[in-house]
Formats: C-alpha cells, sequence, structure tokens
C-alpha cells in the first residue's frame, strides 16, 4: 500500500527515508568496498615502499612483482587445483544429500520422520568437540586424504532444515497428482522438487561453496603434512602468518630476530590474499538470478 | 508396506551416492598417493650409498612459510648423503592446537619441535629417553653440547634426556649491540656527538634536535616513539625498564643472584623510577601521542618517513623501517644506540653470561620406527659438515674458498639480504635450524672458519657509512664495544629463567595470564597519567597483579629456578 503511494507523490517522510536509506547503503558500500580497494591497492605497490605506509585506494609505485612472485610458490598451484576440486565436488554431493534428507523429511507419510529431526538438530546444538573429532576422522582413516574434505560436510543439519522448509511450502498437490500420473518417489524427487527447488538450491550451494572455498582449518588439522592435498587458504593461511602467535616471552632475541625476517612482507601477503579470495566473488553474479527468481517465485504465490 | 518400499528406495539411493562418492574420493586419493610415490622414486635413482631412502615425518609448532618440501638446493643435498626425506608440517595458527591434539589420539609424527609444549609429550609418554641414543650413535651431538651435557636433563626426578634443545645455539656469542635505546645518527652530528650515558643524556638531545627542527621534511618531528603492538609491547615498553637499570634478561622474572627469588620484575623500585620517566616523557610531550594505539605497521610507516628521532627498541623490531630508510637515501635518518641507564650506578648487562641456555628443541616420539636412523640423521646435521651445510650451503653455489677462507659472492649475499624470503626457499639455507644442535655465532670449526655467517668482519662491512661516522665519533668499531663486557659480570647459574618449562599441572600459566593482562592495560595508563597522579597507579598497579595471586606465582618460580640451578650444576 504505502508502495503505490509513493509511486505517485512521495510525502515527507518517504523522501526523508530515501534519502536516509541512500546514506546509510552508501556508508556501508564504502565500508564494505574499502578493505578490498584498499588490499588491492597495497598489493599492486612495490612491497619496500610499502612499509612507508599512506597506501590508502591507489598504489603509490606500481609493480606486478608482488602477484609474479607468488606465482612462484608451487602450493598455490596445487592449492587452487584442490579448491576448485574440493568446492565443485562438496557443493555438489552436499546438495544431492540435503536435498534428498529434506525431501524424505518433508514426507507426512515417512514414518522415521519425528525422530529424524530430532536427531539431526541435536548436532546443530551439540558437537564432539575438536579432538573426539580428530579421533574418529582418523579412525575411519580419513587422515591424509581428499574425502575429509567432502564426506564430514556433507550433511549439514541446517541445510536440511532450510531445504525441507521450503518443500514444506511447496503444494503438497503436486506430489499428488505426479503420483496418479504414475510417477514414483525419485521421479517426483527428480522432475517435480529439484526444478522448483531453484532458489533454495542457490542459496544453499552459496553457503556450500563458499564453506569449501574459505575452509583451512580441516587441511590443516587432517591434511597438514600431505602437500599434495594442500588448498588455497591454507597456503594464503602460511603466508599471512605474522608473528603475532609468537608470544609467551620465551624467545630470545635472536630468534625473534629470524622469525621476523621471514614474516612475508605486506604487499606479498595482500597479493595473495585477492588471489584467493577474487575466485570466489565472481560465484555470486551468476547465483543472483536464482535468488532474484526465488523473491518472484514467492511473491506471484502469496 | 508401501511407506516401507518407499523408505526403503530412499535408503537405496542415499546409499548408491555414497557409494559413488566413496568410488570418486579413493580414486584421486590414489592418484595423488602414485604421484608422491613417483616422486620419492625419482630420487631413489639419484642416489648411490647403501642408505636406505626413509621418509621421516616432523612436526614444528613454529610457522615457516618457506618449507619447500626439501627441493631447496640444501634439502636435496641433505637427501642425497643421509638418505632421509623429510616430511615436515608447520603450525599455522599459531596457538598450537594441533599439539593437544596429536598427545590425545596417540599418533605423533617422528620428530617434533613443540616449543613450551614438550611438557605435554613427557607426561604422556611420546617422547623416548634419548641419553643412551646420543652415547652410542651420536658423537657429533655429543660434541657439540660438551660441557653442558647435563642441561639437557629433563628434571631432578627425571634425568632423562627428552628433548634436544635446538632453537638457541650452543657457545652462541651476541656479536653486536642491537637495542635498546635508539637514536638518529643525524641528531647525534647535530649535536657535536654528545655523551650519552643516562635517560636524562637521552632525553636532552631528543628535545634539543626537536625544539631546533619542529619538522623534518615538512612533517611534525616526533622525539621519540615506541612499539606496544600486542607482544612487542614487552621488547619496547617494559623490557627497557629492566635493561635502563642493569639486569640482564629473565623474561617477565626478576631473579635475585644472591637468594635465587623470583619476582615480576616491574616490582622492582628502581623499574618504577623508569616508567616515572617515560610518564615525565610523556608529561613533557616528547613521547609520540599515538604510542599506544599505533600497529606495528604504522610505527614502522612511521620510522620510515625519518621523522621519529629516537625509538626504544630492538633494532629488528623496525628492520623494514631501516631498510625503506636506507633505499630512500636517508641513511642519516637511521639508528645508532648506546647502552643508556637510568642512572649511573647500574650498567647494562646485557652481555651477562648465561652459559648454554638449552631451551626449547626436538623430540623423537614412540611413533618413530627407527629412532636410531633419525638420531644419526641429526647427528650428521651436528656434525661440521652438517652444519656448514645448513648454514653456508653448498660449496661452489652459494659460497666460494678463497686461500681458505669462506666467501659469500656478492650476488649471493645481495640476494640474501634484500630478498630474504626466497632466498631461503630455493637455497634452504638456516631452513632448518631449529632441527638440530649447533653451535652459534662466534664459534670456529676445524679450518678455522666461523660455523655461522655473521661474525664480527662482515657486520663491520654491512655497517652503513653514517653509522661508521658515528661509532668514530665515539671511538668505536661496533656498537657492542660501547656496552660493559661480558667478563664484567657473573655467569648466571640458571642461565636464563625464561626457558624455564612450567610443568602442565602448576597455575603459574593461568596466573601469567591474568597478569599479562593487567600489565598490559596498567602500564600504559601509568605512563599516559597526570604525573601527580603516577604513584598512586602505580601502587594500585602492582597490588592489582598480586590480587591476582602474583606472589604465589613467584613462589612457585622461584622453587623452578632453585630446581633449575640444581640440575643444571651438580
Amino acid at each position: 500500500m504505502a508502495r503505490t503511494k509513493a509511486a505517485f507523490k512521495p510525502s515527507l517522510s518517504d523522501r526523508v527515508f530515501d534519502i536516509a536509506n541512500f546514506t546509510i547503503m552508501a556508508l556501508v558500500m564504502i565500508v564494505t568496498l574499502y578493505p578490498f580497494l584498499n588490499v588491492l591497492a597495497i598489493s599492486l605497490n612495490d612491497s619496500v615502499d610499502t612499509v612507508r605506509g599512506g597506501i590508502y585506494i591507489w598504489p603509490r609505485e606500481f609493480t606486478l612483482d608482488n602477484y609474479v612472485q607468488i606465482f612462484k610458490y608451487d602450493g598455490l598451484v596445487t592449492g587452487a587445483k584442490n579448491t576448485i576440486l574440493r568446492t565443485l565436488a562438496g557443493t555438489f554431493l552436499g546438495l544431492l544429500s540435503g536435498t534428498m534428507l529434506g525431501y524424505v523429511l518433508s514426507r507426512v507419510d515417512f514414518q522415521g520422520r519425528k525422530f529424524m529431526s530430532t536427531f539431526l538438530a541435536l548436532t546443530m546444538y551439540f558437537s564432539g568437540g575438536m579432538i573426539p573429532v580428530f579421533i574418529l576422522i582418523r579412525d575411519l582413516n580419513m587422515m591424509n586424504s581428499f574425502l575429509v574434505y567432502i564426506i564430514p560436510g556433507m550433511v549439514s543439519a541446517f541445510n536440511v532444515f532450510v531445504i525441507r522448509s521450503f518443500i514444506d511450502s511447496l503444494p503438497y498437490s503436486l506430489q499428488e497428482s505426479a503420483k496418479l500420473d504414475g510417477a514414483n518417489d525419485f521421479t517426483i524427487y527428480y522432475k517435480i522438487i529439484l526444478p522448483l527447488c531453484k532458489p533454495v538450491l542457490a542459496t544453499i550451494a552459496l553457503f556450500l561453496a563458499v564453506g569449501q572455498w574459505n575452509s583451512w582449518l580441516d587441511t590443516y588439522l587432517y591434511n597438514g603434512n600431505a602437500p599434495h592435498l594442500t588448498t588455497l587458504q591454507f597456503e594464503l593461511m602460511k603466508v599471512l602468518q605474522s608473528t603475532q602467535g609468537q608470544t609467551s616471552g620465551m624467545m630470545t632475541g635472536q630468534n625473534m630476530a629470524e622469525i621476523v625476517k621471514q614474516v612475508s612482507p605486506e604487499s606479498i601477503k595482500m597479493a595473495i590474499t585477492i588471489v584467493v579470495t577474487v575466485p570466489i566473488l565472481l560465484v555470486y553474479p551468476f547465483l543472483q538470478r536464482y535468488f532474484v527468481k526465488g523473491m518472484t517465485l514467492g511473491a506471484v504465490k502469496s | 508396506m508401501k511407506h516401507k518400499k518407499r523408505l526403503s528406495l530412499l535408503l537405496a539411493i542415499m546409499m548408491m551416492a555414497t557409494f559413488v562418492l566413496a568410488a570418486c574420493g579413493n580414486g584421486d586419493s590414489n592418484n595423488s598417493a602414485n604421484g608422491g610415490d613417483e616422486g620419492s622414486g625419482g630420487s631413489d635413482t639419484k642416489q648411490e650409498e647403501k642408505l636406505e631412502p626413509m621418509t621421516m615425518t616432523y612436526y614444528s609448532a613454529d610457522s615457516n612459510a618457506n618449507w619447500a618440501n626439501m627441493q631447496d638446493a640444501v634439502g636435496k643435498k641433505l637427501t642425497e648423503k643421509t638418505g632421509i626425506t623429510i616430511q615436515a608440517e608447520y603450525a599455522v595458527d599459531g596457538s598450537n592446537q594441533k599439539l593437544p591434539l596429536m598427545v590425545a589420539s596417540g599418533e605423533y609424527p617422528d620428530l617434533v619441535f613443540a616449543k613450551g609444549d614438550a611438557n605435554l609429550f613427557v607426561d604422556s609418554g611420546a617422547f623416548i629417553d634419548l641419553t643412551d641414543l646420543i652415547e652410542e650413535h651420536a658423537p657429533n651431538i655429543k660434541k657439540v653440547y660438551g660441557e653442558y651435557m647435563s642441561r639437557l636433563k629433563w628434571s631432578n626426578e627425571d634425568e632423562a634426556i627428552y628433548v634436544l634443545p635446538t632453537l638457541a645455539a650452543v657457545d652462541h656469542q651476541a656479536l653486536d649491540a642491537g637495542g635498546t635505546f635508539q637514536i638518529q645518527h643525524e641528531v647525534l652530528k647535530e649535536l657535536g656527538y654528545p655523551e650519552l650515558k643516562t635517560v636524562k643524556d637521552y632525553e636532552k638531545a631528543l628535545k634539543d634536535y626537536a625544539e631546533k627542527h619542529p619538522t623534518i621534511d615538512g612533517q611534525p618531528t616526533i622525539p621519540l616513539t615506541l612499539n606496544a603492538d600486542g607482544w612487542r609491547i614487552m621488547i619496547s615498553v617494559t623490557n627497557p625498564a629492566f635493561i635502563a637499570t642493569g639486569v640482564s634478561d629473565d623474561g617477565e622474572y626478576y631473579i635475585d643472584p644472591e637468594t635465587t627469588e623470583a619476582k615480576l620484575h616491574y616490582k622492582r623500585p628502581e623499574e618504577k623510577e623508569y616508567f616515572r620517566w617515560l610518564n615525565h616523557m610523556n608529561a613533557e610531550g616528547l613521547l609520540d601521542k599515538e604510542t599506544f594505539v599505533q600497529k606495528t605497521d604504522q610505527y614502522e610507516a612511521k620510522i620510515s618517513s625519518g621523522r621519529v628521532l629516537g625509538v626504544i627498541d630492538q633494532e629488528w623490531g623496525f628492520g623494514n623501517a631501516t631498510n625503506a630508510l636506507r633505499t630512500a637515501g636517508k641513511e642519516n635518518r637511521t639508528y645508532a644506540r648506546f647502552p643508556i641507564q637510568l642512572d649511573e650506578s647500574t650498567k647494562d648487562a646485557t652481555f651477562q653470561d648465561t652459559g648454554y641456555v638449552a631451551g626449547w628443541g626436538v623430540g623423537i616420539t614412540t611413533s618413530a620406527k627407527d629412532p636410531v636412523r633419525i638420531i644419526k640423521f641429526l647427528d650428521y646435521l651436528a656434525s661440521e659438515e652438517g652444519q656448514v651445510l645448513m648454514n653456508w650451503g653448498i660449496e661452489g653455489e652459494h659460497y666460494n674458498v678463497v686461500d681458505g677462507k669462506r666467501v659469500i659472492p656478492e650476488d649471493v649475499q645481495e640476494r640474501k639480504t634484500y630478498d630474504n624470503a626466497n632466498f631461503t626457499k630455493e637455497t634452504g639455507i638456516g631452513l632448518y635450524n631449529a632441527m638440530f644442535p649447533r653451535y652459534g655465532d662466534g664459534v670456529k670449526d676445524s679450518t678455522d672458519n666461523y660455523y655461522t655467517t655473521n661474525f664480527p668482519e662482515t657486520i663491520i662491512e654491512n655497517y652503513t657509512p653514517a653509522a661508521k661516522e658515528t661509532l668514530k665519533a665515539y671511538g668505536a668499531e661496533m656498537w657492542k664495544d660501547l656496552w660493559p663486557k661480558q667478563e664484567e659480570f657473573d655467569v648466571k647459574p640458571w642461565g636464563v629463567a625464561y626457558n624455564i618449562p612450567v610443568p602442565s599441572d602448576s597455575n603459574i600459566n593461568i596466573t601469567y595470564k591474568k597478569v599479562e593482562e593487567i600489565t598490559r592495560k596498567r602500564i600504559p595508563e601509568v605512563i599516559l597519567a597526570d604525573p601527580a597522579k603516577f604513584d598512586a597507579l602505580y601502587d594500585q598497579f602492582i597490588k592489582e597483579l598480586n590480587d591476582a595471586g602474583a606472589e604465589k606465582m613467584e613462589q612457585e618460580y622461584t622453587q623452578l629456578v632453585r630446581e633449575r640451578v640444581e640440575l643444571w650444576n651438580n
């Protein structure tokens, strides 16, 4: 109602709202965009010059050297390969298992429904903790293997519930009519549910992909001594490593000096940050149209 | 019935998905495993000795971004000589959460550099006793530790050797002074090289120059700044308090040489006076206002601009800034340093003799299949040949022998200085240092060459002309010459107190965390306070420490110090 009115004749309060809205959004945009520009500028600046500070959004001594340097790290190529692989496989399999489970849980005629839901919900609130999980993974023989990137994260309770509530919102009559036409459960899942689920699939795919892309701790904990299983974020972590953690006053000056000397210059750190974060950013535009579609879909129905 | 059918169908689908997935996954891991095998197969052919190739797993609680899987020059040579390939893993998060995981799971790498967490491994029986192994298989390791072998013993109750101290080098001599009171060469030159003995002299020099030159290159002059970012507050703000009052470094404690009683060093009345001086510097407007809010990069940026006259810090604390100043042609804005004291009653004890400090090192775990082979490998590293390889690299490539002297060619030295990270990665020089017992700077080998690449001649060569000019004016050849000599002090029988391992069941670490928090909050506060309130605030600070349990912690620490004195000197 308020919307249609505004389209004809904006009242004072509407205008105030618009201005406030615009200002706040602009501020938010600057706040979120500035760090990226800053990182980009530093990554394109000469690394000795960077120490002098004062680089904001424009490099002072432009150079591509930092990028040339980091592409010499052999971990980066292997890491990129593994990260892309785990993102693709992890997203695909996560979606598959998530939607299947979500679909089953949405069916009123599924008898173990309540038990399964509670069972899943429990994992959202309680976890075994790091050491038991570590021991479990080890006993499952998933140490030093690519599987550890995929299997433990395949079913996430949260994703399953999001998918289930989306399926719940679809009219059940669709499934009934399909059944009348002779479709079995799998056909219904594949031909009716999945195509209608595109918006939620896009959302979950984004969660999964970003999660996979950004994860480094599993590499460190389970595959830390297998260089062929390294990931991009793990490589980034190694380079970003500053001396910040080396506290405890147990260091002799000599050792401190050695460590401080080994720390990568700021510009190199920023260059690798760019290389590691930009690819996943590119995923958003591709998935965005599904979000929009999802919204219109919802709007038409209600 | 119908329901059951559906359920089983769904289950079947889910299982199929799992199988498909498992198959893909396996395929992948097989491929990569094969890849790994081919790699080691390649290195086999290179090897002509009878030594079986062996892979040794290694975990280090320190980070190391330059590790190149032994594909560096030194690493390849090492595999060729010993047949051993090290599969290394370095901590990346600084909090060392992986060590407790290892201990809890009971599966360890063969060799572990656990830093301060070695007690976890010893308490859970994960480290093996090395005493007999060293005795039988490691003549070189024995030779390196020499008379200090007794300092390797774990405790008075358990005299086994679990850890080979590797972080601290044996017989290491600090070749030059790197701290603590730094002042620009330009300031000294302009003021006609005044005598700088006490903080008052230092203050006067900074003040006089700042009054004459309120701006440098168009920006306001900063007479003095410190770095209080995170742990660096210890290096630049709190440690100088004991350095300026004639005490050598024992970490956060002061150990009374007579009674071996430990107390937090801020509690010394002399140090209160040092902080009073900093407070006074702040009140006079001589201390940089941003001192306690700036981050390390801002601190270095400020120094790089050349407008900071004085810095109280170790030389390595602002190395990047020094480089930036040098490349910008502002050598005269780099720093000279002096053994400045609070007053003339004390002398700077930086060079007090500690003997071999032992401390953090590597241990062989119960998971190692062939500990003899590993100790022999470490023994090779500790041999003269091994140490020269680790420190100097490969003859003809990274150094040449000219008239019996090892010399680093100029182009190699240049890369080492200006492109250190990549140089380390390619050559492996310095990359393996935390792994084996070794000699420090200033020790000579059988060919009368130094083991390490740092020695007085190279240090003097690397001084800038500005530094040489200043040194000449003060009648010295090196900064160290300005300091009181090692012989002027007694040897500390406990080595250095900061590397005494704290038992895992003790409360010391918990209390220390609280103490650290209080200190990092209160010290800036007392320095920035109105001078009239200084005494009250300082007393409040000490009281707060005691309320947090500092006194009990000191007593326990005293006990540890006494135990070490007994262990090391019996």
